[in-house]
């Protein structure tokens, strides 16, 4: 067992449990978070990917992608949030 | 300074998506001419294609798989010029419209991002550009649906919202699994890899976050709310062009990393015979105008994938060709319809089409342009939708896949009896004979999409040309 | 069982899987929130230990920093818009539509088959499999920087950082479109003590910043670790109301918005030319360049994730309010 097996498997699970979440949950927030998830897992899979026995270096390519995705990853969270704020504001106007 | 038509069909929507947020009273103006400009370097761009047959450029000097290069063949040119083309006249029937002066001021920043995304998309040759292209587009989509702010629109952006995230963490998912294997993202690299299982299966994962994406039954959930609550000149570009830049890719990669598999390409052909069939049952139970041309779209992205699986896994070199007819159609026509559709529903106030009858305003043009847009997606001759249909059942036949041409032909009568039912009320209109005299029938708006609605049936008389056109550089030939 | 790290690893993991089903499981959504927030520094730890410090430190300020400063927000503005009206607001705060059970089992089945794919296929894959060391190693001396991940990101896939800087551009004025006018709740403030910290650490923060960016070049750190820093600066500013912002900022938010795509795009163009494609800087400048873009994109990235934390645009809301109900 090294590492990279061993979080590898993390991150499939994190983001098997991601899956499930945004798929099956009835929460808005918690489908946001769900997703969010998925998204560290597949950052496992990409730093996994790029770990080296050391002493050799990583490969610096795929932890320049794992940070051009957890960017892209916030500017869609933050959409998604305003989304439900502003649907949330709707549905309780729609209330009174 | 020289710069490519290549770089600046994807940077200058990017600029003029700058201009249009920082100078919101000049929006209107800084968009259209931005658009103006990315029609001008498609053109060049084309001019470029059809000289040499591809063009490529490595950004920044390094050549992949280090850098990342952009690639015009016949193919991405085509889908370019249809965005230019058909995001011009939407552009234009944007003008009429927007009326309310927000809602003007975002929707060009938004709309030319979306068209930077796209572009970006259809030059892309590496799969980990491709994840920030599709997210590009997204977020831009999303602000595009939700631009009416009712809360069924916001509503719908939401689902649309999560479907594109999780579709794009699939995608990026898969993009992690191709670097495992191979070690590098971009297509010359897909292209010389072994198929191994591995492989396959980070294809698969790709394949399923682009069909949520590109909204392929039973995946199809988020994309009639969304298209249907939206904006006409939202609705347009969401229906015609973005679903099309998912599509896009699925097209690409496919041929860069065949299926593996016969059983694959009959389930991808018969998840389109259920979109088509289904689309077309919740067609004809539409009530509301709109949302019946937004699962029209759900039944023509069906009829796509049929194309694409019309002659099984021996006939995947040929049937691209069929699919990208039938892309390219639908682009026209639908953007069309859903103008068409949002200049009723302004002029009668409403789109529910049991009383499209009982009103005394009668906007014709708006009537015969939805009309000539429908005997497109019908796939009535001479359209472009024809052409690729036919192309469609062609192939089937020759393979001997008498299943697939059924499915076609139901789909085709589904799509008479759905659209009739629109037509009955267009007809109709002469019960209601009121003060019909002071209303024209016709405004300055109908130009735009009467324009696209044209070119959808006239563009059929050109297929041959534009069958050359897409070969050109071999799109699905080895990369150099 | 001779490595001393295998037990840190094996702990370390099944905590981070733990936190994962936790933070979707518990019932109360703040809960879930500060799950989550563990969760992502956990997973951030996970990646030093895998030799990804840059990417550790991306993951525990915007990752985790700014998503999770994010939803506490989202949690805040439901929690006051239901309390307003005068509804149960202590649980789950969105109305729960019933799915059908067969609906359940097919995303069961979905989820179940993916991850079957997933843990097949990363069992295949070659263990240490080909990479872009090489590649890399060898282009190192041109690229300007010292710092492999910097040069990637800014000179080697330079393309990808331009459009990931248009992504966070386009969420802004998505969130912007989005949130207008409405009756909107007050943001969270912050207590006396808070206020006095706020105050002195705003200094430290700007220059730990600062400091980031600046080793960018040769050490882990970068624009947008340094923008996620300087980023907090402007949640504190705002959530002490040092900062209120007016619809007279307006202009100069989008300006500052749009400052580091544009320049960013702007230099990739004129560099072309002379035998240089677009984005291939001249090697004598590369050093300066990629300074240059990688301080305005740090700007643009603070104010645009402060903005993002604030959501709705600064406008007078009387008169907003009232064009949206006519």
């Amino acid at each position: 067992m090294t590492p990279d097996l061993i979080y590898g498997a993390t991150g499939i699970a994190v983001f098997a449990i991601g899956l499930i979440g945004a798929l099956c949950a009835q929460d808005r927030l918690r489908r946001v978070l769900a997703l969010k998830l998925c998204s560290v897992g597949a950052g496992f899979i990409l730093v996994v990917g790029a770990w080296r026995i050391p002493p050799a270096d990583p490969d610096p390519v795929p932890h320049a992608l794992v940070i051009t995705g957890i960017v892209v990853m916030v500017s869609a969270t933050a959409v998604a949030l305003a989304l439900i704020r502003r649907l949330h504001t709707l549905e309780a106007e729609d209330d009174d | 300074m020289t710069i490519d038509p290549i770089t600046l069909a994807v940077f200058v929507p990017l600029f003029g998506a700058i201009a249009a947020f920082v100078f919101p009273r000049a929006a209107v103006w800084l968009g259209l001419g931005a658009v103006l400009a990315t029609c001008a370097t498609v053109l060049g761009l084309a001019r470029e294609v059809l000289a040499a047959g591809e063009v490529v450029t490595p950004l920044g000097g390094w050549a992949p798989p280090l850098g990342i290069s952009l690639r015009a063949d016949g193919l991405s040119v085509a889908m370019l010029g249809m965005s230019a083309i058909v995001g011009l006249l939407v552009s234009f029937g944007a003008l009429d419209a927007l009326r309310d002066l927000r809602q003007r001021q975002y929707f060009w920043p938004l709309w030319l991002l979306l068209l930077t995304g796209m572009n970006g998309v259809y030059l892309s040759t590496d799969i980990f550009n491709l994840y920030v292209m599709i997210e590009v587009i997204a977020l831009a989509a999303v602000g595009l649906t939700v631009l009416s702010g009712t809360k069924d629109a916001v509503r719908a952006g939401l689902e649309y919202m999560y479907a594109s995230i999780l579709g794009a963490l699939l995608f990026l998912m898969g993009v992690g699994f191709v670097y495992l294997q191979l070690g590098r993202l971009d297509f010359a690299g897909l292209i010389a890899a072994e198929p191994s299982g591995a492989l396959s299966a980070a294809l698969a994962l790709m394949v399923i976050g682009l069909l949520l994406k590109t909204a392929l039954f039973p995946l199809h959930f988020w994309l009639p709310a969304a298209h249907a609550n939206a904006t006409a000149p939202a609705s347009a570009l969401l229906s015609g062009l973005v679903v099309k830049a998912a599509l896009y890719i699925f097209l690409r990669l496919t041929t860069y990393m065949p299926l593996p598999d016969e059983i694959l390409v009959t389930l991808i052909g018969a998840l389109g015979a259920g979109a088509v069939l289904w689309g077309g049952v919740q067609a004809l139970r539409a009530e509301r105008l709109k949302l019946l041309v937004a699962w029209s779209t759900v039944t023509q992205i069906g009829l796509i994938f049929l194309a694409f699986a019309r002659a099984g896994q021996v006939g995947l070199t040929e049937s691209w060709k069929a699919a990208a007819l039938l892309i390219l159609a639908h682009g026209v026509a639908k953007s069309a319809m859903f103008l068409a559709a949002g200049r009723i529903k302004d002029e009668v106030g409403h789109d529910r089409i049991a009383d499209l009858d009982k009103s005394d305003i009668r906007p014709t043009l708006a009537q015969f342009t939805f009309a000539l847009a429908a005997i497109s997606l019908i796939g009535l001759p001479p359209s472009l939708g024809f052409i690729g249909k036919w192309s469609l059942m062609e192939g089937a036949m020759a393979a001997g896949y008498w299943h697939w041409v059924a499915v076609t032909m139901i789909g085709t009568l589904m799509s008479v009896a759905y659209f009739s039912r629109v037509f009955a009320g267009f007809l109709r209109f002469d019960r209601m004979r009121g003060e019909l005299a002071e209303h024209k029938g016709w405004a300055l708006a109908d130009i735009a999409p009467l324009t696209l609605a044209v070119a959808a049936i006239s563009l059929g008389l050109m297929a041959a040309p534009i069958l050359s056109f897409i070969e050109l550089g071999y799109p699905f030939g080895e990369l150099p | 069982m001779n490595d001393p790290f295998l037990l840190f690893d094996l702990l370390l993991a099944s905590a981070v899987i733990a936190l994962a089903v936790a933070t979707l499981s518990v019932r109360d959504l703040f809960a879930s929130i500060v799950l989550f927030v563990i969760f992502g520094l956990l997973s951030a730890l996970a990646w030093v230990r895998l030799s990804a410090p840059d990417v550790a430190l991306a993951e525990a300020a915007i990752g985790t920093g700014v998503t999770g400063a994010l939803l506490l927000k989202t949690l805040h503005h439901m929690r006051f818009v239901t309390g307003r009206l005068g509804q149960d607001a202590a649980e789950s705060v969105t109305p729960a539509q019933p799915v059908p059970a067969p609906v359940i089992w097919a995303n069961a089945a979905l989820c179940g088959l993916i991850t079957l794919g997933l843990a097949m296929a990363f069992f295949a894959a070659p263990q240490a499999g080909p990479g872009f060391e090489a590649l890399v190693t060898d282009a190192m001396p041109e690229s300007g920087v010292t710092h492999p991940v910097t040069a990637v990101l800014l000179n080697f896939r330079s393309y990808d950082t331009l459009m990931e800087v248009v992504v966070l551009l386009a969420a802004v004025i998505a969130v912007w479109q989005i949130e207008r006018g409405l009756s909107e709740a007050p943001a969270p403030a912050l207590g006396e003590i808070w206020h006095g910290f706020a105050r002195l650490t705003l200094p430290a923060i700007v220059v730990v910043g600062t400091y980031l960016l600046w080793k960018g070049s040769e050490a882990p750190g970068g624009a947008f670790q340094s923008g996620a820093v300087l980023a907090a600066v402007g949640l504190l500013l705002l959530l002490s109301r040092n900062y209120v912002p007016r619809p007279a900022h307006r202009g100069l938010a989008r300006w500052a918005f749009v400052l580091g795509t544009g320049v960013f795009a702007a230099i990739a163009l004129l560099v072309a030319g002379g035998g240089r494609e677009v984005f291939e800087y001249p090697a004598e400048h590369a050093y300066s360049l990629i300074l240059l873009i990688e301080g305005l994109v740090t700007i643009s990235i603070a104010v645009t994730l402060a903005a993002l934390f604030h959501g709705r645009e600064p406008v007078a809301l009387a008169i907003e309010e009232k064009r949206h109900d006519t």
